[in-house]
Formats: C-alpha cells, structure tokens, sequence
C-alpha cells in the first residue's frame, strides 16, 4: 500500500482528534437541529390535519373555539361546558342546517352527499385514555381522515349500552382484546372515581386511522347517561347498590359536550357558502360556539409557523457557526501544519494539491457531521413524535424523503468547503523555504 | 515528459542572477556566471550564512524563478517549467537533504520515504518495496517505527532513503552535518555519499563546514562563484 493523499488526511485529522470530533459534532448539531424542524414542521401539520376528517364544525359551550377544537378532537382535556340533549335537537334537527332527519334519509329523491349532527360526550376515561359517548352516526358518517370512515379491525361496532368499541392505538396500549369487561372513570381530577358497578364489554377493535382518535375507547351515549343518573341518585341520598337503568335516566343526565356537524349540499352549491349562512345561524344562539376545525388547525400552524421561522432562522445561525468553527478548526491544522506541507512541496507536491488536501479534509469533516446529525436528528425526530403521540395523540410521521437528506448533505460539504477556502489559500501559499529551516 | 539526455549534466547553470522583487537593481542575492556538474559528480559548495545559498537551492529546485539565466537539471531548463510541472518534475529528479532531516512527524519511517514516491511516476503498488529495500540497504530496519522513536542518527537514514528512492540525477544537501557532533557528521556525510554513489546521482552539498573539504574532489566558495560572474560582465 502506497501513502496516499487521503492517508495523510487521515493521519491529520486523527493527528487533531479533539480539533476534529468537536468540529464534526458542532456540524452534527447544526444539521441535525435543521433536520429536525424540517421534518416535524411538514408532518406535524399534516398530523393535525388528520383528525378533524370531514366535519366542517364542531359545536360546544367551550368559549373559545381552539379550545373546543383541541379538547373534542385532539382530547388535550375533558370539556368542562355541556350541552343540554334538547339543544341538541334543537339544533340537529333542523333541516336548514344539516339535511339530516331522525332517519337520516334526505327530504326529497335527489342524492345528496349527507350531512351529520353526530353528538360526542367527552369526559370519562379509561386508564387516562379518553371515552368518547356518541352514537352509531360517528362510525357511519364521520371521517375522521380523507381515507373515509371508521373500519372495524376485529369484532363489531356497538348496538346496545354496556358495550365499548377500542381505538387501535387504545388497543395497543391497553392490551385490550374481545369479550374483556372493563370499568370506565368517571370525572377527572379529585371527583374522579372508577365505576366497577358498570362492567363494560368490548365488542370491537376499530383500524389505525392515523389520527388522535386511535386512543380513544367508544360508547353509547345512553350508557354514559345511565352512569350520570347513578351518581345524581346517589348525591341526592340514594344506595351505592341500587343500580339506576335506562328509566332513571333524566333531562338532568342527557348531556353531551360538543356536536361534530357536517353541512350536506345539494348538488351545484357551493360548500363554503352553505358553511358560511348556516355558522351564521347557529351562532345567534350565544349560548354555544362554532368551531371550523380545518380553520383552527391553520390558524394554530400560522402562530407555530412563527416560532418554526425563528427556530429555523436559529438553526442556520448554528449552521453558520458550525462553518466558522470548521474554518478555525482547519485554519489551526493549516498553520501548524506549515513544515509538513512544505516538506510535500519539496517533495514534489503542487500547490493545488495542497490546496485539495485541505479542502478534502475539511468537507470530509462537512460530510462526516452530516450523516451524524442525520442519525441524531432521526433519534431525535423519533423521541418528538412519540411524545407528541402520548400527549396529544397526534401521529407525526417523521420523514425527510431522500431527497432532502442528499440536499441536506450537499449543503453541508458546500458550506464546509466554503468554510475550508480561507486555510486551503493559506495552505497553497505557504512559503516552502522558510517553513524547512531549523527551529530555533 | 522530460527531454531527458543520459550524457547531458546533471546541473548546469548558466548566467544565473535572482534578486526579490523588493531589492534595489543591481544588487544580485544570487548571481552565478556557470556551474556544471557531470552525472554523479559530487560537489562542496562552501559559503557563510546569508551568503545566499538557500536561495540558490530553492532556484535550482523549482520553488523560485530566476530573474535571468537558466537551470538545466539532467537537460531539462526548470526555470521554464512553471508552476505544477516544476513541482512533478522536482518531485521526479531531485532528492532533497536538509539540516535537521525535515521529516514528516506522526508517520513511520517507511511512510516518510513513501511520501517521496507519492509525487513519482513509479506504480503505487511498488512504492512499498522500494521505500522498504530502500531503507534496507541504509541500514535501517524499524521500518514502520514512528520517526519520533528512531534516533538521531536513524533518523538520518530515514531522510536519506526518502532523498535517493526515485532515483534522482541531482541531490541537494543543505548544511547535513550543522546540527551534527563531528562523529555523527562523519557518518551522515559517508552515508550520503555512498548512498549517491552508489546511484549514480549527483550531489551538491552546501556548507559552510570547512572540515567537509577533504571529503570532495571538487569544491568552489559560493562569493568565489559570484565574482568570477562579475568578471565575466
């Protein structure tokens, strides 16, 4: 094996060994930081985006409509406004808004794509995941994602009180399998208390929908109610054994805490005009608010998109530094390697040669801190979604496409060349002669 | 690549004068009427420090460009071979040999020859053997040994190895034996002579160590050189 060039590379850069691992971990920093945001800024949003599926308002008494959007479709917290059952109605049942009927059939022969008034009681949970009342409409007719409504994985969607339908993720997390009986949590906080007198049985396993509603565990509205009527009988002086039934249930038990709704249109209307009248309708009643989803989704990302600007703005400020750090860390290796160089010139080597020798070690140093940032950032990329999954049940699907990372790479040599220009003409102009006198 | 004439002079100059750019004219910190020296033809060169025979070494190695004259090293002029070619021609056909050895630090000793033939046009799948046979023949044999644990006098070897392995046809030693006690300059200097004998290489040896005098059959004083140019005006 002859000496060759890239054996003296080598030998320089392990010559330096601390010089050259901070230099490539300050690389490895940078691009891994800017890696990162690249990559959870996309699919973050897209996560937030899946989720709020096909329904054009959510109706709650929660003031303010990113609230109400975060706590009854992303589960962020239990809603602490309800609904009244009659308003309900009052609201679902009118034909100007929804189209929709008790029988769901449209009010004349023409098709038109059906609207919903599907009602959600958010509140009880189990094991910390979220228990969603609702009715058969939530499976049949609401989205969740742009890939259509719900698919049972394995058993069946719920057709009687007492039965509780498993999201995939909720599954997974729960080991939850067919046929187990399970007691629910009423309340949260001090309040909260655990309902063993109510044995529920999972009849269903739902698909992965990619979305925040994976974690949570479905029910019959009446159900939650019936456990709703038991704890009013017994704060009214009742017995903790006297099981109340579906009779016991009252006005004061039908409540829900938000509406997922969908605006049906005729044919060669326009949605977002029918959208617009029918918000307005509801919102003269002041006692609830309208929520657009879609909306609060873009508007959450405009104020995140801030912050993501500023931390990419940080993060080409780490990569300039990490260029300057490259260029010391190089100028260094130049300037006390003067006698080894001009000892290769005498030798025979040429200037340019010089000049090659310093810039290849430096963008190797470009290269080697890019593939380590691109490890870290996938480790780190990785952590972030699992938290932002646990917490809030969004699934981000971390991934910067090939393209990106060649990019990413690319960009990193070129800034670690350009970092490498100031010690490499240092290098190809170091003077032979003086630099092979004796020391001293 | 290089007109090369085996019966041509191993160095042959002719009306060589250099001044920096920054000097007054007139003033020559080299100025040399002729100088030849045949094919493995050794030579003392004597002059004081400041004299500027560095200067002329770097002039005849390339790395400096004569204001006049001309350099011929195995009939090839180096001073009209310009920047990359100059350095490969160097590299090809002039070992170098310098007063404190100038060898490359954290590599071995095999590599520090090696470096010399990097620059060569020998295959690089030989260049291990050669530097290897190279130093064998110098009496060296911690080969892969890092230069910092080799000793004086190894060290000497290694730096003459890295000088005669590609076979040059003209060696500069600058001042070999200044750092040297007077039984060590005895063996440095019998090793780098015999080593250019024994290649057929000449050598110009600059010194201003008169004891080296008996050592060459030929030698000339550097102002000597010079005076006889200005006679020659």
């Amino acid at each position: 094996m002859a000496l060759t060039d890239f054996a003296i590379i080598r030998r320089s850069m392990f010559g330096r060994m601390f010089s050259t691992v901070t230099t490539v971990l300050t690389v490895a920093v940078a691009v891994a930081l800017m890696l990162t945001l690249l990559s959870l800024r996309d699919s973050g949003r897209q996560a937030f985006e899946r989720g709020t599926g096909n329904m054009d308002f959510l109706i709650s008494r929660d003031p303010s409509a990113l609230v109400s959007v975060l706590n009854g479709v992303y589960y962020a917290n239990p809603p602490q406004q309800v609904i009244p059952w009659a308003k309900y109605e009052q609201i679902a049942n009118n034909p100007r808004y929804f189209f929709f009927d008790a029988d769901g059939d449209a009010s004349n022969d023409v098709e038109v794509p059906p609207g919903y008034a599907i009602p959600i009681a958010v509140g009880d949970t189990y094991r910390s995941l979220p228990v969603v009342g609702t009715t058969s409409e939530y499976f049949r007719l609401f989205h969740p994602t742009v890939d259509g409504p719900f698919q049972v994985a394995e058993g069946e969607l719920f057709d009687a009180d007492f039965e509780v339908v498993v999201g995939s993720r909720a599954a997974e997390i729960t080991g939850l399998k067919i046929g187990d009986r399970i007691a629910l949590t009423h309340g949260t906080g001090e309040g909260a208390h655990l309902h063993t007198e109510y044995p529920f049985e999972v009849v269903g396993i739902l698909e992965p929908t990619a979305s925040p509603h994976d974690r949570a565990l479905f029910i019959t509205l009446e159900s939650s109610w019936i456990i709703h009527a038991h704890d009013r009988r017994i704060a009214l002086g009742g017995a903790e054994d006297d099981l109340a039934t579906a009779e016991d249930v009252s006005d004061d038990d039908r409540l829900i805490t938000g509406i997922y709704a969908k605006v049906a249109t005729r044919p060669g209307r326009g949605v977002s005009a029918a959208m617009q009248s029918v918000q307005n309708q509801i919102r003269s009643d002041t006692s609830i608010n309208v929520a657009q989803p879609a909306a609060e989704v873009t508007r959450l990302f405009s104020i995140v998109s801030n912050i993501d600007q500023v931390f990419l703005g940080m993060a080409a400020v780490v990569m300039l530094s990490s260029g300057i750090a490259i260029m010391l860390a190089m100028y260094n290796s130049a300037e006390q390697r003067r006698r080894q160089i001009a000892i290769l010139r005498v030798l025979g080597c040429s200037r340019p040669r010089i000049f090659g020798l310093v810039m290849t070690e430096s963008a190797i140093i470009g290269l080697i801190g890019a593939a380590v940032g691109i490890g870290v950032s996938t480790v780190a990329t990785d952590v972030v979604a699992g938290v932002m999954r646990e917490r809030l049940g969004v699934i981000v699907t971390p991934s910067v496409g090939a393209q990106w990372m060649l990019s990413i790479i690319m960009a990193t040599v070129f800034l670690a060349c350009i970092a490498g220009l100031v010690p490499s003409i240092m290098a190809y102009r170091t003077p032979v002669a003086r630099n092979l006198r004796p020391v001293g | 690549m290089t007109d090369q004439n085996p019966s041509a002079s191993a160095l042959q100059i002719e009306d060589l004068c250099f001044r920096y750019p920054d000097m007054p004219s007139g003033e020559w910190v080299v100025d040399i009427a002729s100088l030849d020296l045949a094919p493995g033809e050794q030579v003392l060169l004597k002059g004081g420090s400041g004299a500027g025979k560095s200067t002329l070494l770097q002039l005849i190695a390339g790395l400096l460009h004569p204001s006049e004259g001309s350099i011929r090293i195995a009939g090839t002029d180096i001073t009209t071979l310009s920047g990359a070619k100059a350095d490969l021609f160097r590299g090809q056909h002039i070992g170098f040999i310098f007063q404190t050895f100038n060898l490359l630090h954290g590599f071995s000793a095999i590599e520090n020859v090696m470096a010399a033939l990097m620059f060569s046009a020998r295959p690089p799948r030989q260049h291990r053997d050669l530097a290897a046979q190279t130093l064998t023949t110098l009496g060296l044999d911690r080969h892969n040994a890092d230069i910092s644990q080799l000793s004086v006098g190894q060290q000497q070897r290694v730096a003459v190895a890295r000088a005669v392995v590609c076979e040059p046809e003209l060696v500069l030693a600058d001042e070999p034996t200044a750092s040297l006690d007077p039984d060590n300059a005895d063996a440095a200097m019998d090793l780098i002579q015999q080593a250019c004998s024994e290649r057929n290489a000449a050598l110009l040896c600059v010194s201003h160590d008169r004891s080296l005098d008996a050592r060459f059959k030929r030698s000339a004083d550097f102002a000597e050189l010079r005076s006889v140019a200005k006679e020659g005006v």
